[in-house]
């Protein structure tokens, strides 16, 4: 997705190898540098500004040091699962007040450390800037689970997820898991707490800006780095082996015990009986009014070849454009099928054709009917709205139009649903390509 | 003095409402409304909802929601990976009820490839899918005690909801991605102490479920602060596509496991709580209740807790012949169907989740018009929503 670049010696923090998390992060000369030798030596770094570093100025901060680590103000921010483990941190088995932690504020003007909690999504990355700007410094970041960590189990194939929070506002602290639990969060609590007592402290960073370039596969890069020093290891082992061998001619060797793994035998399945009406009866209902209809893989449907695909089969009925809409206003209406519930409304791109899809089902008598109507495959395919039917169908429809761009015509409001207003084309196109916010998975 | 901008003619000939807004201005006493931006960053919204609202002096008139702050693309990643993987996806859609997601996917597969499931298999999936319902619920009544001013509450729903968390952690290794069931069963059987560590948790929950009602049910602001706010008739939350305890608060006798049964869950007696006025109130009191129903059914499922194999026979990968598939469960937050298409592959052709969530947010216009400002916290903690599941 491309949003910020790498700087110069990779990616700061997780790439450190001395675990200067606040040191150089964007390169910054002067009191960055000068606070990231301090931490680095062990010592306590100089007020930037004062002049000289004396004992009494290297007093004095210990104490300022010592004060703002234990009383940390976390922003409530939490976007996606993470937020749960971090709400349980904060909850009666873990307590974080117990480190000080406990004053959460929901405004970040009243706050100085945020937990990203949470996959970061393009969506959000500018809202998180703007609250990171809006915090006073000093502050302190801890990116919690792999989301905000690379981007995690969203790294690959996803047009939206930021790769790594860091991409956007500097991290102090990364805490791996997904989630990670709520020790995994504590422990990394008091490694923020300890570099703050040492004095590190970041006042005011500009975070970088959304950058659409073609972003490259770190994480594939990684993954190969990581095997070739496998590889190492496993031929340093090899020699360790053998010289253990040729030390130690007497023995014999572990045994291994393995468990055996448990064998299964094949379960046959058990088909559901129908609910309401039978498949085959409603095929009758409908053909009888839109002689048209007919049925998905099923060709020249009769009520005798319906009811011989069992009582789980659904009735799959393919329907014109012309029909489309007066079709689902008698599935509502008519005393026999009661269709009131729209289940779901999407669509299927078959790169010649485009399928509405839409799933409805009986309240009162639980039987369900599944439809599709065929639109061409151009910019703009067009179908009337069902939004005068049924009101959920509204962000069903929006959502079609967000991710395939279908027309609906008639639709009071019809704007994206998720993505934002200049998103480049619709992401669940099969066409749809993006390499500056896809990266392709390699496997 | 700076030129009054256009913005601030409200009023005005030309004047445009911001998209999404639709409601003709009606007053005609010269006050003027004003809009107000709740989220993405907010903490009653329960994640990154955005909500745009529309206020005359303190009466909401009309509410836009923004969607797609944590929308991560799942269902296009889904087309990328094969069908069992498609399952962990899951767990990151509706995170508090991920094993019930796990079981909708797994059930698609097993519809598709005709894959049956042992008994034991089969009572797993129920018990374990009625102790994420109780940890769901215990976790959303916290939360809506913290929402309504009560922190008290929070740290008793989540003293409970722990207890359910280490179990879960015992049993698959996960606090809250399970990825636990696999097509045919699930990933590993329950540990040997599994039922006596449910009977336990279930006599505990028991005594806290009443001592819930005494701290918040019976509670005079709480109940000031819910009677009859947010209120959704029953036609109108059928329309809106209403599901899970939001429906059923509405009035509508709906729920997947008795009036479509998959599982075992049609031997299980068990009744599904419904309310009459579709408020705050009737919300709170559904979920309640149902707590007490999954009580119930984990009794009767842990007294006949059968032996034997608990997976069928496993494979690596499927390969789903070509054609459309379904499956429907009902999950803490009501009806989550499963769709996937196959062009006769292991990878689907596309794959998409329905979220209860969605439906059920969509109403929200309709059921905060009229009310406070401060109202539209009790509807959104009430509809208990789970933001990544209607981004997803």
């Amino acid at each position: 997705m491309g949003i910020g670049k790498t700087p110069p010696g990779g990616l700061p923090g997780h790439h450190d190898p001395d675990g200067r998390y606040l040191s150089d992060l964007l390169g910054n000369a002067g009191a960055d540098a000068a606070m990231a030798a301090a931490v680095a030596g062990g010592g306590l770094p100089p007020i930037p500004g004062a002049a000289g570093s004396g004992g009494l100025t290297n007093a004095v901060d210990w104490v300022v040091g010592w004060a703002r680590a234990n009383s940390l103000w976390p922003l409530v921010f939490g976007t996606s699962c993470c937020a749960i483990e971090m709400m349980a941190t904060g909850a009666s088995h873990n307590d974080w007040a117990r480190f000080g932690l406990e004053v959460a504020r929901a405004s970040p003007r009243q706050a100085d450390l945020i937990i990203l909690a949470g996959t970061i999504v393009e969506k959000m990355g500018s809202r998180l800037i703007t609250l990171y700007e809006q915090m006073p410094g000093p502050k302190y970041v801890i990116a919690m689970g792999a989301c905000t960590i690379s981007g995690g189990p969203f790294y690959y194939d996803s047009y939206s997820v930021v790769k790594g929070a860091d991409r956007l506002i500097p991290v102090d602290i990364y805490v791996p898991g997904c989630p990670p639990r709520p020790e995994a969060l504590l422990f990394g609590v008091m490694k923020l707490q300890e570099l703050i007592r040492k004095g590190a402290w970041r006042n005011s960073i500009v975070p970088r800006p959304i950058n659409h370039s073609p972003i490259k596969d770190e994480m594939s890069e990684t993954a190969r780095l990581w095997e070739e020093k496998e590889k190492l290891k496993q031929e340093g082992m090899k020699e360790a082996q053998e010289r253990f061998k040729a030390d130690n001619p007497d023995f014999k060797g572990f045994v291994i015990k393995r468990i055996a793994a448990p064998k299964f035998d094949e379960v046959a399945r058990v088909p559901r009986p129908a609910r309401g009406i039978s498949a085959a009866e409603m095929l009758a209902i409908l053909t009888e009014r839109f002689p048209a209809l007919t049925v998905q893989s099923v060709p020249e449907a009769s009520g005798e070849k319906i009811a011989a695909l069992g009582s789980e089969y659904v009735l799959d009925a393919m329907v014109g454009r012309d029909d489309y809409h007066a079709l689902v206003a008698f599935l509502k209406t008519d005393a026999r099928l009661r269709l009131d519930f729209l289940i779901e409304l999407t669509a299927v791109d078959w790169k010649d054709r485009f399928d509405v899809v839409v799933h409805l089902q009986s309240i009162e008598k639980g039987h369900k009917v599944f439809l599709r109507c065929a639109l061409p495959h151009d910019a703009a395919p067009e179908i009337p709205t069902l939004t005068d039917l049924y009101s959920g169908a509204d962000w069903h429809e929006r959502e079609a139009f967000d991710f395939f761009g279908i027309r609906f015509a008639g639709h009071p409001d019809l704007r994206r649903l998720f993505l934002e207003d200049d998103f480049p084309g619709h992401p669940l196109r099969k066409d749809f390509q993006d390499p500056t916010r896809v990266v392709k998975r390699p496997y | 003095m700076p030129a009054p901008s256009q913005q601030s003619d409200v009023r005005g000939e030309g004047y445009a409402l911001p998209p999404g807004f639709s409601l003709r201005e009606t007053r005609a006493d010269g006050s003027q409304e004003y809009f107000l931006n709740m989220g993405p960053q907010h903490p009653s919204t329960h994640g990154v909802l955005k909500l745009v609202v529309r206020l005359d002096g303190e009466t909401v008139v009309e509410v836009v929601p923004h969607l797609g702050f944590i929308h991560r693309a799942i269902e296009k990643m889904g087309e990328n990976e094969t069908f069992v993987q498609y399952i962990h996806l899951t767990d990151r859609m509706d995170y508090l009820s991920s094993h019930i997601n796990n079981l909708c996917v797994c059930m698609a597969i097993e519809k598709a490839m005709g894959i049956g499931v042992p008994e034991r298999g089969e009572y797993i999936r129920v018990v374990v899918s009625e102790l994420q319902r109780i940890q769901s619920h215990l976790l959303w009544w916290g939360a809506f005690g913290m929402d309504l001013g009560a922190v008290s509450a929070f740290l008793y729903g989540f003293k409970e909801r722990e207890k359910i968390t280490a179990l879960f952690e015992e049993l698959c290794g996960a606090r809250l991605t399970m990825n636990f069931f696999r097509p045919g069963g699930s990933n590993a059987d329950v540990p040997e102490n599994f039922p006596a560590r449910v009977k336990e948790i279930l006599e505990d929950l028991k005594f806290s479920l009443d001592e819930f009602d005494v701290l918040v049910s019976k509670n005079p602001i709480i109940r000031e602060r819910t009677l009859g706010v947010g209120a959704l008739p029953r036609e109108r939350a059928i329309n809106y596509g209403c599901s899970g305890p939001v429906g059923r608060a509405s009035g509508i006798d709906f729920d997947v496991r008795k009036h479509d049964p998959y599982s075992v869950y049609d031997r299980f007696q068990f009744d599904v709580p419904l309310g009459k006025h579709g408020d705050c109130y009737d919300r709170y009191m559904v979920r309640m209740q149902e707590m007490r129903e999954s009580i119930r059914i984990l009794e009767q499922a842990m007294a006949s807790f059968p032996g034997g194999q608990y997976r069928s026979k496993e494979k690596p990968a499927y390969k789903v012949p070509a054609g459309s598939y379904y499956a429907n469960v009902e999950t803490a937050r009501g009806l989550y169907a499963t769709y996937m298409v196959s062009d006769n592959s292991f990878k689907p052709y596309r794959i998409k989740s329905r979220s209860p969530n969605l439906s059920n947010l969509s109403a929200i216009n309709e059921m905060s018009q009229g009310g406070k400002i401060a109202d539209l916290v009790a509807i959104l903690s009430t509809l208990d929503l789970i933001i990544p599941d209607i981004d997803r």
